[in-house]
């Protein structure tokens, strides 16, 4: 998908310093043809925005790995409408909450907080870029894995 | 040259300490550091940490922790004594939550806010800071076993005075294990003046009689560590602790997965920091050793999770561990429930006390090969380390991540270079890909090379950073080695 390369910003949100799944990511999504600006670890979330209106990214892809995901999470959708960023693809991925939850009731919290998709450990990452590619309606094919 | 690894004076100290104290309000309670002290004095013989891992180290034992921690209180104390009652732990811990890590008091008070709404933690540790001095005596005193506080803070001067001065009797962390692998931008000259700072009270505390046991943070990253880099932080941060007077010091080190790895590297460790301290010029010191079960990606399924949990049980006691770091079968999903983290307390029991006793294969001339080959990884990169400083290590230790001579894998500072990259062999223990600048010498890299390229064989493929990421994901996946299906 050389042409239209689609920007998307990546990082681990709030105090969160979980950086190894991280640098995959950033590896994994660039090789698939997509333009990744990585914040690393310990993201606010205006720092995500400010990137994404920066670089014009279509969508920003948040990590939480150490529990604290449904306070740092809350109210993101709102601020990137806030902030102009109405049509931004959202996803956050990890692990979101304190204590093993049913994957079902995690996916309606986070999906009712305003994210358009929610990734639970061991998630695939070849399905999760490719839906990012359906969602930003990217017509050609990822490139090879 | 500049001097950075000098004992603390006194006035210099209780200078700094009126400033440390005032950054958050709780500090005000813990001003009267004669009633830290006396607090200390108090608890009886079976509630002192450092007691209890010398013991452990006398008789031969390996003692058991959990991590555990949540936001309210009474939450906390009913899930130590949970843990100490149904998971038969021998030493207790008090985790932290990560914004308080981070000082960031009034995240921490929202996130106990928030936890009381909902009738359950939404932190992921005990806000110790917040709840300050009377809570946390609350906990020390309403449970049976010595507790320590585990956390990853680079800047813990507050945390530390709060926690010792009710009655906590051991202190995780140090300037290098709680900056580089914790946090993103804090420059290594200031966690290490913060965690001088730490050891100089620790050493306060030792000069009116009372012990208080230290443990730099050994697995780093948890991400495929080569052990020569755990021990050579290790052993720099117990340099820099014994100079502020701290005495009972239990160095760390986490599980690679290959067993005869995990044993050199305990094995090359206790006699490495022995041998450092002592050229240093430091004779009145008891060393301990602690062995972290598998810090890395889990397995989802919890009866897999339970084989990587007593994996780690089994090299614990086989490597004379004075304690071992006990991991849950709820990993994979993060923050335990106390029923799960019970459960593997409870395995590791059954492994530990089956095997306690046990001795096998000390004499192999594989194990001492690896145990000198750690011994000479080891000795390039603290040499060069002790070279950058001009003989002071914490010079010497900036110094030497600045220019990449130190390096961990995978680590979120901007002060660490990031270009070593590790990868198993085809026995699976954990080798040098890329050394980026780390010193070693041509022979060192030359044995590497050639165990790597064993691998290569075996898989038909060359060395590649996909391989790398393979090992990240194979234990989580089933297997110790990330082999192409």
């Amino acid at each position: 998908m050389d042409k239209k390369r689609a920007t998307i910003v990546l990082g681990v949100i709030g105090s969160d310093c979980h950086s190894v799944g991280n640098k995959i990511l950033e590896l994994y999504f660039a090789k698939r043809g997509f333009h990744v600006v990585n914040l690393g670890v310990m993201v606010p979330q205006d720092e995500f925005i400010d990137a994404a209106i920066e670089t014009g990214a279509r969508a920003i892809l948040v990590s939480s790995l150490y529990g604290h995901g449904e306070i740092d999470c809350a109210g993101f959708r709102e601020r990137c409408v806030e902030r102009g960023l109405e049509k931004v693809v959202l996803y956050v991925g990890g692990n979101l909450v304190v204590g093993k939850t049913e994957p079902e009731i995690i996916v309606d919290k986070f999906r009712k907080m305003g994210y358009d998709r929610v990734f639970l450990p061991g998630c695939n990452l070849g399905e999760a870029a490719e839906l990012l590619r359906q969602d930003l309606g990217i017509t050609e094919p990822l490139d090879p894995e | 040259m500049v001097k950075a690894n000098v004992k603390i004076s006194r006035d210099e100290f209780f200078r700094v300490r009126g400033e440390v104290l005032a950054t958050w309000p709780t500090g005000a309670a813990v001003a009267s550091l004669d009633e830290g002290i006396r607090r200390q004095q108090a608890l009886p013989a079976h509630k002192q940490f450092a007691r209890a891992m010398s013991e452990a180290r006398r008789k031969g034992q390996t003692l058991l922790q959990p991590r555990a921690g949540v936001a309210l209180v009474e939450d906390h104390v009913r899930l130590l004594n949970y843990l100490a009652t149904e998971g038969e732990a021998d030493l207790l811990p008090t985790t932290i939550d990560a914004y308080t890590r981070q000082n960031r008091y009034d995240e921490a008070a929202n996130g106990i806010k928030r936890s009381e709404e909902a009738g359950t933690s939404l932190l992921n540790g005990f806000p110790a800071v917040n709840h300050g001095l009377d809570a946390c005596r609350r906990v020390v005193e309403s449970v049976d076993k010595p507790v320590q506080v585990r956390h990853g803070t680079p800047d813990a001067r507050l945390l530390a005075e709060i926690t010792l001065s009710a009655g906590f009797s051991s202190y995780e962390g140090g300037g290098i294990s709680y900056n580089i692998p914790y946090t993103k931008r804090v420059p290594l000259a200031k966690s290490i003046r913060d965690w001088q700072y730490v050891d100089r009270l620790v050493g306060l505390y030792g000069e009116a009689g009372v012990t208080i046991n230290r443990e730099p943070f050994g697995p780093l990253t948890g991400t495929l560590v080569p052990p020569c880099i755990s021990h050579a932080v290790g052993i720099i941060e117990g340099l820099l602790a014994l100079e502020q007077g701290v005495r009972s010091l239990t160095l760390g080190y986490g599980q690679t997965g290959n067993m005869m790895q995990d044993v050199a590297a305990m094995i090359s460790l206790r006699e490495l920091a022995d041998d450092y301290f002592r050229r240093d010029g430091h004779e009145d010191f008891e060393l301990t050793t602690v062995f972290h079960q598998w810090m890395g990606g889990f397995p989802e399924d919890e009866s897999k999770a339970f084989a990587v949990i007593s994996l780690g049980a089994a090299v614990a006691v086989l490597s004379r561990a004075d304690k071992v770091i006990v991991k849950t079968p709820h990993e994979a999903m993060g923050i335990p429930t106390k029923e799960a983290n019970a459960r593997g307390l409870r395995a590791t029991r059954q492994m530990v006390n089956m095997l306690t006793g046990q001795k096998m294969g000390d004499d192999s001339a594989a194990l001492r090969r690896e145990v000198d080959m750690i011994k000479a990884e080891v000795r390039c990169l603290l040499e060069k380390t002790r070279e950058l400083g001009g003989g002071d290590w914490a010079v010497g230790a900036a110094a030497a991540f600045e220019s990449g001579v130190l390096d961990v894998p995978f680590a979120p500072s901007i002060y660490n270079r990031g270009r070593l990259l590790p990868v198993r062999d085809d026995e699976g223990f954990v080798r040098i890909y890329q050394p980026g600048n780390a010193p070693f010498t041509p022979e060192i890299l030359a044995y590497h090379a050639a165990r790597l390229a064993e691998r290569s064989r075996t898989e038909g493929r060359s060395l590649s950073f996909q391989m790398v990421t393979d090992d990240i994901y194979a234990i989580s996946k089933g297997k110790l080695i990330g082999r192409p299906m």
